[in-house]
């Protein structure tokens, strides 16, 4: 809280600072629109920080400030003197407050109602020519105080700072200098060893090279930062934040140990919380309306950070509402930043990019949050500032995920060395999700025409080939696999396979020059420590340039990746696999349950149908080859369609695809719905509502016939199993409903009918002699087919009174 | 005029680079290849701390690449904020410049004129002077350019 109070105290003036000038300007001026906008900027900041800590009356002050001067912008109010000198009265109050704030002590009881009334008041009093509450503005910068009578303790605190200020570059020559020490001390080291021990030199030798590891590693710690430093305030601004506006936000972190210049940090610093309170201000919906959307009630906010060489990515991430397109387009036609023509050619990706346009904004309320859509300007006119950039992308309904991409003038970055070919390249470290050594087959690792992907941990993943990607030879591949797995910062994993890995390290990175950047492989270079130089690989962009990414849709976590391969995906997807017959055949994922690995023993093939045994079910099994299995163990798909569920035996699975080709339909063959191309190869699809009808088995009925047994052991234990087999449930014997079967002894179904007590629904009489005798509607209690015929036609009505008497 | 310059041999034909330009005469050590580069590029090397860009300067003007006899030093320039080791057949010498550059009738030919300042007369007779830029930028600048004129 004392790092972030000191934070902000140190900004607000450093602020205050920088619009002296203005302040002067504007007051020379008040017409000046850039003037106007400074201030604005300047009010709008204030405001937002004062929203996390509790800072009513400062909030107060500004927020009176900043609608103000927004009439002004919008040209909804002429600014004159009076009004300058009103704004110029809260600035004052601001920086006063400021002062007291770091002092610790409580600024004193003034009236902040009256110099808020002074901004209302101002048109009034338009014509008023001098102020008489205030001098002017130069007067008020410069000396700190104003007619209210209460001094600034300005002077006092800034006595009290413990940090100076330098210039980066200074730093950078240090810095530079400091590596250039070490080489040459290297160099020394080389020829010391050459010269042979010589006692006398070696002692401050080895001095030497301790003082320089040490002052080497203050230089580095100079200069860089983690990340952590700015994301360690987030958690509590986005809890603050939306508690504040009723919502309920998660945030994911990722990345805090990347590391960066202080200065970057400082710059991306108010860009960072102006795009978090975007997000849950607009973009997650309160929780009722998430809810109603299908969405889980917490809205997720991720945040990651990925180092790639001299740039570092930081992705933003909301799953709310997405933004709106059409409105954007209106707005943006509205203020004529656009015409309807360019609206007309304009792919939704251009469009809400138009966000970052100065003066747009699409949220009608104002609130004391976000505010008036001077966040999205700024943020990128400070982000290019320092040559970086930002980018967004929105699915309506998912999400918006904002890209700014920083770039660094000068690294240091963990790294892995692996090699190729005879050559070594750098990988980032912040990539790296796994370093995987195993055989191909342990990986099935499959060639999917031009691409390779292997399965790891039960998923499927691309996977390049380094030394494919580079285009150099590589050595022949033999033995065990050596993959890296990357993770990109939008979520997406692949693999890349290398020939060996050589060492974890921090790493120098230095930029490259533009005719090597163009190839678009590398991000930048180092240097190891034997001094030779290494080229650093661009993760992102091989990905890119391999259209590994799924840009626009792209993932920051897992849980999204599920989501978005439900439903939204357009193209039918198809479960690839060869069958016995060597043919490739698809069928469609949705009806795939899941695949099954059977022992042939399972399997039994006696029956007309094959049937096979999975999880303790009998299910009919298609597919099989005529010739016997040689294999032990089979592959099955499992296929259901709802209600009933069969096997399809396959050789080999290959993948689930989406089909994105065109379905050309094959009338000739019935359980064909389709052949279509799949990578260029031809690939039948299975007609799956053939399939069921010709070997699904009949899904059981909700409600079992029941049927009543006689109160005897032999019924228990010799009747009751057969019946149970026919699809009976056994029920009490004096069960006087209609539509149970009774099963009764021929003397027990005399005596009932003596008695008039007849059960109600269809009764079999069992007699215990093979012969009939005398009475011809008896059935002989080990006639199993009798008993069977007489169970099935009672279960389709059909023994109704038929063996009544 | 008295400028200083560099005499080099590119191509076995005599050029001059402004002193100003050259930052130091290397012997270039090991280059470690850039896949995927364009072919002027030889590499990357290492002087000291910092990282050059190796550029073979017979390629970077389009000629094939021959196996002429070089003296296995390389001229440090900078442009652009970054630093190349200029790969040439030989570095003669460092002379002043006795006249401004020039044009000769008919010019260059068609590889040396993008890359050509003009003829320039130095104390070591007239020499070619290379612009640098263009050269670091490569055969296929050039190219890019003329099809966006045409």
């Amino acid at each position: 809280m004392d790092d972030l109070l000191a934070d902000f105290i140190a900004e607000t003036r450093e602020m205050l600072e920088a619009s002296g000038g203005e302040i002067v300007a504007w007051e020379a001026d008040p017409d000046d629109r850039a003037r106007i906008d400074a201030i604005f900027r300047f009010v709008h900041t204030v405001k937002g920080n004062c929203g996390f800590f509790d800072f009513p009356r400062l909030a107060a002050l500004s927020h009176a400030a900043e609608d103000a001067l927004a009439d002004c912008r919008a040209g909804r109010r002429e600014p004159n003197r009076a009004l300058v000198s009103a704004v110029l009265a809260i600035i004052d109050r601001i920086a006063a407050m400021v002062d007291a704030i770091e002092a610790g002590e409580d600024f004193p009881e003034a009236d902040d109602a009256a110099l808020i009334a002074a901004l209302d008041a101002a048109p009034e009093a338009a014509d008023a020519a001098a102020n008489p509450r205030h001098p002017p503005a130069s007067v008020l910068v410069e000396r700190g105080e104003d007619g209210g009578g209460w001094a600034t303790r300005r002077s006092d605190s800034f006595s009290a700072q413990r940090t100076i200020r330098l210039p980066v570059e200074l730093l950078d020559r240090v810095m530079s200098g400091v590596s250039d020490m070490v080489l040459a001390r290297n160099d020394l080291a080389h020829r010391l060893r050459q010269a042979g021990n010589q006692p006398t030199i070696d002692g401050p030798f080895e001095r030497l090279s301790a003082i320089l590891a040490g002052v080497r590693d203050a230089i580095t710690r100079m200069r860089m930062q983690r990340i952590e430093t700015l994301f360690g305030a987030l958690p509590r601004l986005v809890r603050d934040l939306s508690a504040e506006l009723g919502k309920q936000v998660m945030v994911d972190l990722d990345g805090g140990d990347v590391e960066l210049d202080r200065e970057m940090i400082e710059t991306i610093r108010d860009p960072l919380t102006h795009l978090i309170r975007n997000a849950i201000d607009h973009g997650i919906e309160a929780p009722a309306a998430r809810l109603a959307a299908g969405k889980r009630e917490i809205g997720l906010l991720a945040i990651a950070a990925r180092q790639s060489g001299n740039t570092i990515a930081i992705v933003i991430r909301d799953d709310g509402r997405g933004l709106d397109e059409e409105r954007i387009a209106a707005k943006a036609i509205a203020t004529g930043l656009i015409t309807p023509a360019e609206r007309a050619a304009m792919s939704r990706d251009k469009l809400v990019n138009l966000i970052f346009e100065p003066g747009f904004s699409t949220a009608e309320a104002v609130s004391a949050v976000s505010g008036r859509g001077v966040g999205l300007d700024v943020v990128r006119q400070n982000l290019e500032k320092v040559g970086g950039s930002i980018k967004v992308s929105s699915v309506p309904g998912e999400g918006t995920q904002f890209t700014l991409q920083i770039p660094l003038t000068l690294s240091i970055i963990a790294g892995l060395t692996v090699e190729v070919g005879t050559q070594r390249f750098a990988i980032p470290q912040g990539y790296i999700e796994e370093i995987v050594q195993a055989s191909p087959a342990a990986l099935e690792l499959t060639r999917m025409g031009e691409s390779a992907l292997i399965t790891f941990r039960g998923k499927r993943i691309r996977c390049l080939m380094l030394a494919e990607v580079l285009g150099i030879a590589g050595s022949d591949a033999h033995g065990d696999l050596t993959l890296v797995l990357l993770r990109l910062a939008s979520g997406d994993l692949f693999a890349l396979v290398v020939e060996r890995i050589h060492s974890h390290g921090d790493l120098v990175v230095k930029p490259l020059a533009p005719a090597v950047m163009k190839s678009g492989l590398y991000a930048g270079s180092t240097l190891l420590d034997d001094g030779q130089p290494v080229l650093l690989l661009d993760v992102t962009n091989i990905a890119a340039l391999h259209e590994l990414v799924a840009d626009g849709r792209s993932r920051v976590l897992e849980r999204q990746d599920e989501d978005a391969a439900g439903p939204l995906a357009a193209a039918p997807r198809a479960m690839l696999f060869t069958d016995f017959a060597g043919r490739r055949m698809a069928v469609r994922l949705e009806l795939v349950q899941r695949i099954e690995t059977a022992v042939a023993a399972a399997i039994d093939r006696s029956a007309p149908r094959p049937r096979v045994v999975i999880d303790g079910r009998i299910l009919p099994l298609v597919g099989l080859p005529d010739t016997p299995l040689i294999a032990d163990k089979l592959r099955l798909l499992r296929l259901g369609d709802g209600t009933c569920e069969l096997l399809y035996a396959v050789r080999t699975v290959e993948d689930a695809v989406e089909l994105t080709e065109a379905l050309v339909a094959v009338p000739e063959d019935p359980l064909i719905e389709a052949m279509t191309l799949v990578g260029g190869q031809p690939v039948a699809l299975i007609d799956a509502h053939e399939l069921f009808a010709r070997h699904g088995e009949a899904p059981l009925p909700a409600h079992r016939p029941r049927c009543a047994l006689p109160d005897s052991d032999w019924a228990r234990t010799i009747l009751a199993p057969l019946v149970t087999a026919a699809g009976y449930d056994i029920v009490a014997c004096d069960s006087t409903e209609s539509d149970v079967v009774t099963i009764l002894p021929e003397d027990v179904f005399e005596a009932a009918a003596a008695l008039g007590r007849m059960p109600a629904g269809p009764v079999i009489r069992l007699r215990d002699h093979p012969d009939a005798g005398g009475s011809k509607d008896t059935i002989y209690r080990y006639d199993r087919d009798g008993l069977l015929a007489a169970l099935a036609a009672a279960r389709q009505g059909r023994l109704a009174g038929g063996l009544r008497p | 005029m008295s400028e200083l310059l560099v005499i080099i041999q590119i191509a076995g034909r005599r050029c001059a680079l402004t002193a100003h330009d050259v930052k130091s005469v290397i012997e270039i050590g090991a280059i470690t290849p850039v896949p995927r580069a364009p072919d002027f590029i030889a590499g990357i090397t290492a002087l000291r701390s910092q990282t050059l860009t190796v550029i073979d300067c017979r390629r970077a003007l389009g000629f094939g690449a021959q196996d002429a006899p070089t003296d296995g030093r390389a001229a440090v320039v900078a442009s652009g904020g970054h630093s190349y080791a200029l790969l040439v057949d030989a570095i003669e010498d460092i002379t002043t410049a006795t006249g401004a550059a020039g044009q000769v009738p008919g010019g260059f030919g068609p590889e040396w004129s993008r890359v050509a300042r003009g003829m320039i007369e130095t104390m070591a007779g007239p020499a070619l002077l290379i612009d640098l830029a263009a050269l670091i930028a490569g055969p296929e600048a050039a190219r890019a350019e003329s099809e966006a004129a045409a």
